[in-house]
């Protein structure tokens, strides 16, 4: 760190100091794994391009498995992405006070994320060149298209719904004069702060925060019925808009938890991410969990009484066969684990949190998995054969490259905007007596809920 | 109203699979390498489906000669969204190659898993290359391609009738399928049309349609076998 | 205004990734391959020739746009196959572009075997075969000249034939399908020719084994009698498939009964003796045309016991059921399902031949359409006759013995003989080889011993137009122009009972240096002078096959191929005893002749005595006189029919599993490797798509631990090859359905026959294809 931004630092309030330390100190460590996950992201590109230049026989797809890895992470992706804003927007909308010192890493995840998982179909597709046919030649009765729409959507909302929120923390870094002052000066688009603009911005955010539930909702159940508006086997089901909302949520909040875990390992946050939020996430992570058995179990359960013979080849591949493993492995991944740890306040630790959030979006994805791939080789009709699918190494590298991708992105991010929202946390402290009542009662447990609470 | 359909009795068939040859002969459907093959991206617009029963001696058989199904409320076409795989007023559902961006929804969304995809480019010898039938084009890679009933016939058809100034016939226009098949299974016509013979066969009690259940009205008929 | 920046930023970045993907599409996307440049509709025509890619020998239409063959499809005016083709048939486009084809004649430079070739010119290539030829002939041993020839019905046999005979040479060795049916009729019926089998109007077909929808003599005959129209008034047939396992035609048939294999020939007498018992059989038909049905003296005076007799002994249902493992009852209503039906015909498949008994065997099945009195009947067993061709040239008898011997009652394998024999060294040298429609190499079971043979032979030439494993190994190649580029004719199989000369007209013009077999031998008889030009005065093939046809412009009868209605006209003309010529001239006569593909003649005379028997008695005979005195000689103490006990069901340790070899349909010739259409689906049933496979129970494989797909080591005392291990319910426990001439995508030919134990009918000569047990390792 040079000298002038030491001192310049060092001459902010605590909060400051703390959150935007990271913006200008950067360990060695962190490069090194910036550049594994770069050498990773472009181990995918050269797998991509090999997938353009030779067809999609490269990867492990056939017929009757046309979908594969990049379905699956599609929907995982996008999943992950109802982390940030679908919850922070919640979480502001009720006015939770615990929020403030998550809502950014989550809704930072949440536009990364929504990259990565947009572009999994085009990947995934046999002519990316001709994508502007989506376009040119759009039909407006495919899900397809409606998710093209919403995503879109989605995308551009959670990226105002990002960047409006910033804008007070930009024109702070602007002004602290620590880092690329050009480039932020650009970027907080001359906010000054003032009472009419923090009033205006109030408002914003309290309108983006509303609108963007219903759209990051549309999101994911449209990816639910990209699968239900088909024929097949366990895809063609009414559960499945919730049942995919439920899951993105479950994926992202498990998603959020890790960050959160790991942010404050490295950046040394232990005063912004407290037991408090570890215990709040975490139960909701247990209700989440419980939500998603009970819809898991509903589905199957309506699978084993309809006896559907189509149906059923797919249900005991699940339960049973050939998926048995994956599919045992989700709801270990999806409920008990999660279910055990956060059961207990013991383990609402951030240790427990990261275990269970672990085994949920390993979980998750391998529920993504356990849609796409079982109904995928199991066609309806029981005359055509059974079909099988290994992933091809092209598939892997590109999930791998998107993986670190994004994991990559988002510890950039942490480069560049504080991870932590600064104006929230110093709002929060003006009324810090309430704040001070407020975080004893949440740290004693369950007291009489007050209506101040919500209100 | 024309509506082309096939009437396919299975009580003739006896699985010789002419029928699936001359429609990789007449459409330029190209091989696959063995290790493809092998992962099932082999492409039969018509596929011969089987499926043995019970135990020797005592088994039990169906051929099931399987096209495109080109079903009146077809799944796959909703589905798509780019349009390139529609229905036309005649009832043929087509596939609009160069439009394609292939994302295989469609091939989801058909319940009798008759689309097929180009995992990669068509390839043929140069020698065999000289087989290929200029009245269809060749698919590219990663587009979906399934059987058109044979399209390009009835458009020469139709031009030669209309150049002779009369009414197209039955005969005039019959896909590659029907025109070898050795038993006569494969009957092919306008089913709204009386004087085709699918429109009476079509009627046979024997007569039953693929998953009808499902709804998706297709316009290829099986007559029950006998046995 | 922040806004308005981001959007500036969106779209310039928008604006620059879709210019960067336009550009990469250039750089990375290969463009799709096109067919050849100036791709248009072009010029189109429609020829009618006949298929030779087996023996069936289907009517068949080519497509050409630009003189290119795009399509195949059936010739509607064919009497035989009425329009289907099979889907090697319509796969033949694929032969005829097939990229290893040979266009120019090879002279080998390397050593035998080491692929080095130099392309000669047609003529120099002539001059070459000629001369040595010419050489041998002046050398005095015309006999050491020999002919290796395939399934070539027709004016190639003829031919060559007529050019050995004129030469000298008694060599003339043919590898033609012998399925020992010749033998059966000719000691029964006096008649040395295959019987047919008039399916169009059997109302029910026995079927003992013949893969009829497989491969058999011609299955789209058997598909046009099978499905032919009429199903609502109860015309079509009914088929029962007795058969080994669970084959295609099994699948179609209505009915369908396993037995053992080897057995075939019990259950038909046990069916024999359900019909004597219950006094179902054709008492009449048995009292006027039949001889040995009842006990017999002989010339000699020794008393036989008769047929009524044997059956009446040995062939009770409850033995018959336990030696062939069909129930009691089934063999009963078998027995009444042919008693019921008035037009029923039994067929003996080559594999009931193809088994140490075989003879016997196939004279047991064969004496079901007897009982039955189906012999020269509508329906039944026809003996046909040849199309009234005028001959080649005048006839001419060698008399020298051909090289190998010859057991008492058939062929044999004559090729298998004749390679034995040289490559012993036994017999005259033979100093020239021809080979035609042959690979031995590949398709014979005892390759090393062609191996051996050809060492010796100092000059063979191979006619292949493809690179087989004995064209390696031969010193001049004259390729032959494929079946799509030539002139030939095209008699209908043995198998139909009507007469039929298809004719075989080129579709597409061939290669530069090409030349037609038929032409190349005419020159070279040219060059040769002497009787053998003398013998064959033809300036070209096409010439010779006019000149042949005059005789079905003489003959006064029958027709130029016509339509369904043409058809039942012209036959009811002919009943009435009515033939009016459709041409005046032979020429248009001619024209006529190649533009519908083809001649037939569809009258049968039902009250020709010698279409039943010829024999010196006038009758049919169910004990030959010349079988009891050769069973007495060399029998080994065995009886007609078969003996029920004795028979090897079970293998050993070493080789528990019993190998049963079969043909798939899509199989286009014997070894050449199938057609990439053909090979990505060469068998409904099992889809195993390019490499060969053998089926087994799923319980006999899961007892020696394979699992379906696996790739196994097919190995018997003999040898072994690889092939994937299918499971497979219609194969009987303890058994190997193994296809034969299957090849592995690097072209490794995967052979069960090459497995077989060497076991042969005595009084055939032919192999048995059903004791030799083998054992499954994985690979
Ligand atoms: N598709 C096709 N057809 C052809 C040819 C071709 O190249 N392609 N070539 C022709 C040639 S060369 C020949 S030789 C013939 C071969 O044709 P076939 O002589 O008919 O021989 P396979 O097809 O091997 O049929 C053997 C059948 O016999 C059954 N079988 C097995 N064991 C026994 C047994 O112990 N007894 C009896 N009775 N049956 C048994 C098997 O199940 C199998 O169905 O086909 C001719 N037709
Ligand atoms: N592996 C294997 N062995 C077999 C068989 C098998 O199917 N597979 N079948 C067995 C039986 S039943 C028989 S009858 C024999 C048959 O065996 P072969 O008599 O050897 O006959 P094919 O293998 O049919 O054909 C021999 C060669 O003829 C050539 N040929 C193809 N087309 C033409 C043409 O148009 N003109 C000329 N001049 N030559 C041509 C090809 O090079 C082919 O290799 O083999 C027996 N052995
Ligand atoms: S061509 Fe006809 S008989 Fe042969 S498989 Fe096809 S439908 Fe069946
Ligand atoms: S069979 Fe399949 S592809 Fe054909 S029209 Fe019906 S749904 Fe579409
Ligand atoms: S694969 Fe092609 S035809 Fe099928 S839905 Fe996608 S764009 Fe439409
Ligand atoms: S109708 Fe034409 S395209 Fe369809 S299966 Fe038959 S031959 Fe093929
Ligand atoms: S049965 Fe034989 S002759 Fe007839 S089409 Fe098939 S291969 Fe050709
Ligand atoms: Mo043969």
């Amino acid at each position: 760190m040079r000298a002038d931004v030491r001192d310049k630092l060092a001459s902010l309030p605590e909060d400051e100091r703390v959150l935007l330390r990271p913006l200008v100190d950067t360990s060695p460590r962190f490069y090194m794994v910036a550049a594994v996950l770069a050498a990773v992201v472009v181990w995918g590109f050269v797998a991509y391009y090999l997938q353009v230049r030779y067809g999609l026989g490269r990867t492990g797809l056939n017929r009757p498995e046309y979908w594969g890895i990049y379905i699956i992470c599609f929907v995982f992706f996008i999943g992950i992405s109802h982390a940030g804003t679908l919850i922070s927007a919640i979480l502001r909308v009720s006015q939770a006070e615990w929020r403030r010192s998550i809502t950014r890493s989550a809704e930072l995840i949440t536009v990364l994320v929504i990259g990565f998982g947009a572009i999994q179909p085009i990947i995934d597709l046999g002519r990316p060149d001709r994508l502007l046919n989506v376009v040119f030649h759009a039909q407006l009765r495919s899900p397809l298209l409606w998710d093209v729409i919403s995503i879109g959507l989605y995308f551009t909302s959670c990226t105002i719904y990002l960047y409006v929120p910033l804008l007070p923390d930009l024109a702070i870094i602007r002004d602290s004069g620590i880092k690329a002052p050009r480039l932020y000066r650009f970027l907080a688009a001359g906010y000054q702060d003032t009472v009419v603009q923090r009033a205006r911005l109030e408002r914003v955010i309290a309108i983006l925060s509303v609108a963007v539930i219903p759209i990051a909702i549309s999101v994911h159940t449209i990816i639910g019925w990209i699968f239900a508006m088909t024929l097949r086997p366990m895809w063609h089901s009414t559960i499945f808009g919730p049942y995919f909302v439920i899951g993105a949520i479950h994926s992202g909040i498990a998603a959020i938890l890790v960050a959160m875990v790991v942010l404050r390992r490295v950046y040394g946050l232990e005063h912004y991410f407290r037991a408090v939020h570890f215990d709040y996430l975490g139960k909701m992570l247990l209700i989440l969990s419980c939500l998603w058995f009970y819809f898991t179990f509903a589905e199957h359960l309506t699978v084993l009484y309809g006896a559907e013979p189509a149906e059923m080849r797919t249900f005991w591949a699940k339960i049973s066969g050939r998926y048995a493993v994956p599919f045992w492995t989700m709801v270990g991944g999806c409920f008990l684990v999660p279910f055990v740890l956060m059961a207990r306040r013991a383990t609402r630790t951030p240790a427990g949190v990261f275990i269970a959030g672990i085994a949920v979006v390993i979980g998750m994805w391998l529920e993504r998995y356990n849609i796409v791939v079982p109904t995928s080789v199991n066609p309806i009709w029981e005359m055509e054969a059974i079909g099988r699918y290994l992933p091809s190494w092209i598939e892997i590298s590109i999930m791998a490259g998107a993986l670190a991708g994004f994991t990559l992105l988002y510890m950039v991010a942490t480069k560049f905007v504080p991870i932590v929202s600064i104006w929230e946390i110093k709002e929060a402290r003006a009324v810090v007596e309430e704040v001070a009542e407020r975080v004893r009662r949440y740290s004693s447990g369950f007291t009489t809920p007050k209506l101040t609470d919500s209100a | 109203m024309t509506r082309w359909g096939m009437v396919i009795d299975l009580d003739r068939c006896t699985g010789c699979a002419a029928c699936e040859v001359a429609c990789k002969s007449e459409n330029n459907i190209a091989t696959v390498p063995s290790r493809q093959a092998d992962m099932g991206r082999a492409i039969s617009w018509m596929k011969v489906m089987t499926e043995v029963e019970g135990e020797f001696p005592n088994n039990t058989l169906q051929f099931y000669p399987r096209p495109c199904m080109h079903c009146d409320n077809p799944p796959c076409i909703t589905v798509c969204p780019v349009r390139a795989t529609y229905i036309n007023d005649e009832g043929l559902v087509g596939q609009i190659y160069p439009r394609c961006i292939g994302c295989r929804y469609c091939a989801n969304a058909c319940p009798y898993t008759v689309k097929y995809f180009n995992w990669y480019g068509p390839e043929w010898s140069e020698s065999e290359r000289r087989h290929l039938n200029p009245d269809v084009s060749v698919r590219p890679k990663g587009v979906i391609e399934k059987c058109t009933f044979c399209h390009h016939r009835l458009q020469k058809a139709r031009e030669a009738a209309r150049a002779e100034g009369r009414v197209l016939r039955e005969e005039d226009y019959q896909p590659a399928c029907a025109e070898v098949c050795p038993t006569g299974a494969i009957v092919f016509g306008d089913l709204d049309n009386p004087n085709h013979r699918v429109a009476e066969l079509k009627e046979d009690p024997r007569a039953m349609r693929l998953l009808e259940d499902l709804g998706t009205q297709p316009k290829v008929y099986y007559l029950r076998s006998r046995q | 205004m922040s806004v308005t920046r981001r959007e500036f930023v969106w779209t310039a970045g928008a604006a620059a990734a879709a210019l960067a993907f336009q550009r990469g599409q250039d750089i990375f996307w290969t463009p799709p391959q096109l067919p050849d440049a100036g791709w248009d509709p072009g010029i189109e025509s429609r020829l009618t020739s006949t298929c030779l890619l087996c023996p069936a020998r289907c009517g068949l239409q080519g497509r050409t746009v630009d003189g290119r063959l795009v399509r195949i499809a059936g010739n509607r005016l064919h009497p035989m196959s009425k329009g289907g083709v099979c889907a090697r048939g319509v796969a033949g486009v694929q032969m005829l572009y097939h990229p290893e084809r040979i266009a120019t004649p090879l002279q080998r430079i390397g050593p035998r075997g080491s692929g080095q070739w130099e392309a000669v010119e047609p003529e120099a290539a002539l001059t070459l075969l000629a001369d040595r030829l010419a050489a041998l002939r002046d050398a005095g041993r015309p006999e050491g000249l020999a002919l290796l020839a395939g399934y070539c019905a027709g004016t190639m046999q003829d031919l060559w034939r007529q050019f050995l005979a004129t030469y000298g040479s008694p060599n003339y060795i043919a590898d033609d399908y012998p399925d020992g049916t010749e033998q059966i009729a000719a000691l029964m019926h006096g008649i040395p020719r295959r019987p047919a089998y008039d399916l169009e109007q059997s109302d029910l077909i026995l079927s003992f084994g013949a893969p009829l929808f497989e491969s058999w003599w011609s299955p789209v005959q058997a598909f046009a009698g099978f499905a032919r129209p009429g199903d609502e008034s109860g015309e079509r047939p009914r088929l029962i498939q007795v058969d080994t396992r669970f084959s295609k035609t099994a699948a179609r048939a209505h009915t369908w009964v396993g037995v053992r294999p080897q057995t075939h020939a019990v259950l038909a007498l046990g069916i024999a003796y359900v019909l004597i018992r219950d006094q179902l059989y054709d008492v009449d038909f048995v009292a006027r045309h039949v001889n040995g049905f009842e006990d017999f003296r002989d010339a000699s005076g020794r008393l036989h016991e008769g047929y009524l007799s044997r059956v009446v002994r040995h062939y009770r249902p409850e033995e018959v059921s336990a030696s062939t493992g069909v129930p009691i009852e089934t063999i009963t209503s078998l027995a009444r399902a042919l008693a019921a039906s008035r037009r029923s015909v039994v067929i003996a498949g080559s594999d009931v031949m193809l088994s140490p008994n075989g003879l016997l065997a196939g004279l047991a099945v064969h004496s079901l359409n007897v009982l039955m009195g189906r012999i020269n009947r509508p329906g039944g067993i026809a003996f046909g006759d040849d199309p009234p061709l005028a001959p080649v040239g005048p006839s001419r008898h060698v008399r020298l013995p051909r090289i190998g011997t010859m057991p008492p009652f058939g062929p044999g394998d004559p090729a298998l003989e004749f390679a034995t024999a040289v490559g012993r060294g036994e017999g005259p040298a033979v100093e020239a080889l021809l080979l035609y429609y042959a690979n031995p190499l590949a398709s014979s079971t005892h390759p090393e011993r062609w191996r051996d043979a050809l060492d010796r032979i100092p000059f063979v030439v191979s006619l292949s137009p493809f690179m087989d494993e004995t064209t390696q190994h031969v010193d001049l190649v004259l390729p032959d122009l494929l079946p799509y580029e030539r002139w030939q004719d095209a008699p209908a199989p043995a198998s139909y009972p009507y007469p039929v000369w298809g004719v075989t007209q080129p579709l597409v013009e061939p290669p530069p240096g090409g030349i037609h077999t038929g032409n190349a031998m005419l020159a070279v008889a040219a060059r040769l002078g002497g009787a053998v030009a003398a013998g064959l005065p033809y300036e070209d093939f096409t010439v010779l096959l006019k000149a042949r046809a005059r005789g079905l412009f003489e003959a006064r009868r029958g027709m130029i191929l016509g339509d369904e209605f043409e058809r039942t006209h012209h036959r009811q003309m002919e009943e009435r005893g009515w033939w009016l010529p459709e041409h005046e001239e032979f020429e248009p006569f001619w024209d006529d002749l190649v533009q519908r593909g083809g001649w037939t003649d569809l009258l049968r005379d039902y009250t020709d005595p010698d279409r039943l028997a010829q024999t010196p008695s006038g009758k049919v005979e169910l004990l030959p006189a010349e079988l009891l005195r050769a069973l007495a000689v060399d029998g080994g103490g065995r009886q007609p029919y078969v003996d029920v006990a004795g028979l090897p069901l079970e293998g050993d340790d070493a080789f528990p599993l019993r190998l049963l070899p079969y043909r798939v349909s899509t199989l286009a010739s014997g070894t050449l490797a199938l057609e990439p259409w053909l090979a990505e689906q060469p068998d409904i049933l099992q889809h195993v798509p390019w490499v060969p496979w053998v089926e087994v129970h799923p319980d006999t494989a899961r007892s020696f631990g394979l699992d379906d797909g696996t790739l196994v080591w097919v190995s018997s005392a003999r040898g072994r090859y690889q092939a994937r291990c299918k499971h497979y319910r219609g194969t009987a426990p303890g058994h190997v359905n193994a296809p034969y001439g299957l090849r592995h995508p690097d072209g490794a030919l995967a052979s069960p026959l090459q497995l077989l134990d060497g076991s042969a009918d005595p009084l055939t000569g032919l192999l048995s294809w059903s004791s030799t047990f083998v054992r499954l390792e994985r690979a």
